[in-house]
């Protein structure tokens, strides 16, 4: 076995190029062929071939594992027809009316509370624990003792996603408001603001960045709780609609009901990526 | 009654006045600044210049309410300086805009703090953005512009409070040297056409030499004054003559000659 000398690789060597030029310098040529985007796309499609294959052959029954098309022929007979006394759409709607009702209360609750955290020492010393208690507890575990003092109604099931959602929007709001320069500060009071007006036209426009990157987490995680808080006594939502279609073994309802609540999400996701970047152009260029 | 003379003088000619100032910092043994006094008269521009650790941005900053001296007192206009205010508008190294706003609006900033109508702000930014030869830069966003310009808007956005005194942190540091060049005598224009009286802190010696009426020359270990200087050039400059004329007096090169010497000497070869 023989050792090449990094400058004498086979097909790279330095005397073959032109006097001047410097081979290592030169901007390497972008790598041919793959992207991740198109791997992640035969990924997905691979995916679905042995779902689809495993289906077709049988290897498990269908009232586990329906096939691809009978979960799309299904995705359309209950946009249509319904399940559950409700359409595809009329549960999409429920399940998103809950979710962005408990981003609201969870603005307005996590935007001030994570404020305090940020600005005041006090404030830290009072809703940091209680964050950190509040954080790891997963809805499941909180939901019945939510349903014992607050009913088994609507309330109770934004509650349970706007719990979810509290620490995201509170924490990430706190790390913007802790970011802020001390000079940008600094010059706003020397040009005359008080301390109302330094948290009002500096602190929360230069934490706005992380709040809204708090929001996109605190979406992701209500969404992620829409089961279970359609666990109990809900008539319509997309979690109701999987727990019902579970409950009679309707398995193709539930996986699309399960790809929808997917769909739905990613849709969120890139559609708040949108905003932001709209909302907070300077974001990452400072 | 001569008391009411003195008083008179005192609200008629602004003063921005550090008696005796002592900075402390916690947790250092020296105090970083030992009995200085400055002071600066409205139409005064006044420079600190020394080595690092001279204590010349703690001075600045208690000028401008941020720091509390640990002894002597700091006065505008014979009141005491407790906190920032807008009758002494500060601009930094680091330009400190703010980014979701435009240069129009950064300037409009201190006007929009007061409850200024949107129409009347948007007019006197622009004013200001002429004066700092800025005019078409007005709906820019700040990372469209290069240093040199968000300098300029830093130092539109402190006029636009119309403070008695302009407080300046190295704002020209981190310009390459051409458009240094050029921001001081955008500096000397803007001084001498709204009458402020200016303190400013520099490394730049020649800067110093073109700006200032008075330059302390700062020591460390601890931060005391060991010269003072008044090098004219600003108010010949003021009074018409070309800047490179100036620099290329024989006189300036001496003046800068003795500055280096005094802000180097006691420093252990």
């Amino acid at each position: 076995m023989t050792v090449t000398s990094y400058t004498e690789r086979p097909g790279h060597k330095i005397d073959e190029a032109d006097g001047l030029s410097v081979p290592w310098s030169r901007p390497s040529p972008k790598r041919k062929g793959v992207s991740a985007r198109a791997v992640s796309v035969v990924t997905i499609l691979v995916v679905l071939a042995l779902w689809a294959l495993s289906a077709r052959l049988q290897l498990v029954s269908p009232v586990f594992l329906p096939s691809p098309v009978a979960v799309w022929n299904k995705f359309i007979t209950v946009a249509r027809d319904g399940f559950v006394d409700a359409t595809l759409l009329q549960h999409a709607v429920a399940s998103l009316g809950r979710v962005f009702a408990a981003l609201v209360a969870a603005i307005l609750i996590g935007v001030p509370v994570g404020l305090a955290i940020g600005i005041s020492t006090i404030g830290r010393g009072i809703f940091d624990p209680l964050l950190e208690f509040l954080r790891p507890i997963p809805p499941l575990a909180y939901l019945p003792l939510v349903i014992i003092w607050f009913g088994i109604g609507e309330p109770s099931k934004i509650l349970v996603i706007a719990i979810a959602m509290l620490a995201p929007v509170a924490l990430s709001t706190a790390s913007g408001v802790r970011g802020v320069s001390q000079e940008r500060i600094n010059a706003a009071r020397s040009l005359g603001a008080t301390q109302r007006q330094v948290v009002r036209h500096v602190i929360l426009p230069s934490a706005l960045p992380a709040i809204l990157t708090g929001l996109r987490i605190a979406l992701g995680a209500g969404w992620s709780t829409l089961v279970a808080a359609e666990l109990v006594a809900a008539t319509r939502g997309l979690g109701f609609m999987i727990q019902s279609a579970a409950q009679f073994l309707v398995t193709d309802v539930v996986v699309m009901g399960i790809l929808v609540i997917a769909a739905i999400a990613f849709v969120l996701e890139f559609t708040l990526r949108r905003i932001e970047r709209v909302l907070v152009p300077w974001a990452g260029r400072e | 009654m001569p008391h009411l003379v003195l008083d008179l003088h005192l609200v008629l000619d602004p003063h921005l006045v550090l008696d005796k100032v002592s900075i402390h910092y916690d947790g250092q043994a020296e105090p970083a600044v030992e009995r200085v006094s400055i002071d600066v008269a409205k139409g005064d521009f006044v420079v600190l210049v020394g080595r690092s650790g001279c204590g010349k941005t703690s001075l600045l900053n208690v000028a401008a309410g941020l720091v509390a001296p640990a002894r002597g007192t700091a006065s505008i206009n014979g009141k005491p300086i407790t906190a920032p205010g807008s009758d002494r508008a500060v601009v930094f190294q680091n330009d400190a805009l703010f980014p979701w706003l435009t240069a129009r609006e950064n300037v409009a900033f201190a006007l929009r703090l007061r409850g200024v109508r949107p129409a009347e702000r948007a007019r006197r930014a622009d004013e200001l953005l002429a004066l700092v030869k800025l005019t078409d830069a007005g709906d820019k966003r700040i990372w469209e512009l290069s240093g040199g310009m968000r300098q300029r808007v830093g130092l539109a956005r402190a006029l636009a409070a119309e403070p008695e005194f302009l407080l300046l942190d190295e704002p020209l540091g981190a310009l390459d040297a051409l458009t240094r060049e050029r921001m001081q005598t955008t500096l000397l224009d803007l001084w001498t056409a709204s009458d402020v009286g200016v303190l400013m802190v520099t490394h730049g010696i020649e800067e110093a030499l073109v700006l200032a009426t008075r330059i302390v020359v700062l020591a460390p270990g601890p931060g005391r004054v060991v010269r003072s200087f008044e090098p004219g050039f600003s108010r010949r400059y003021a009074s018409g003559e070309a800047i490179r004329t100036i620099k290329a007096d024989p006189a300036f090169a001496a003046a800068r000659g003795e500055l280096t010497d005094a802000i180097f000497e006691g420093e252990a070869a």
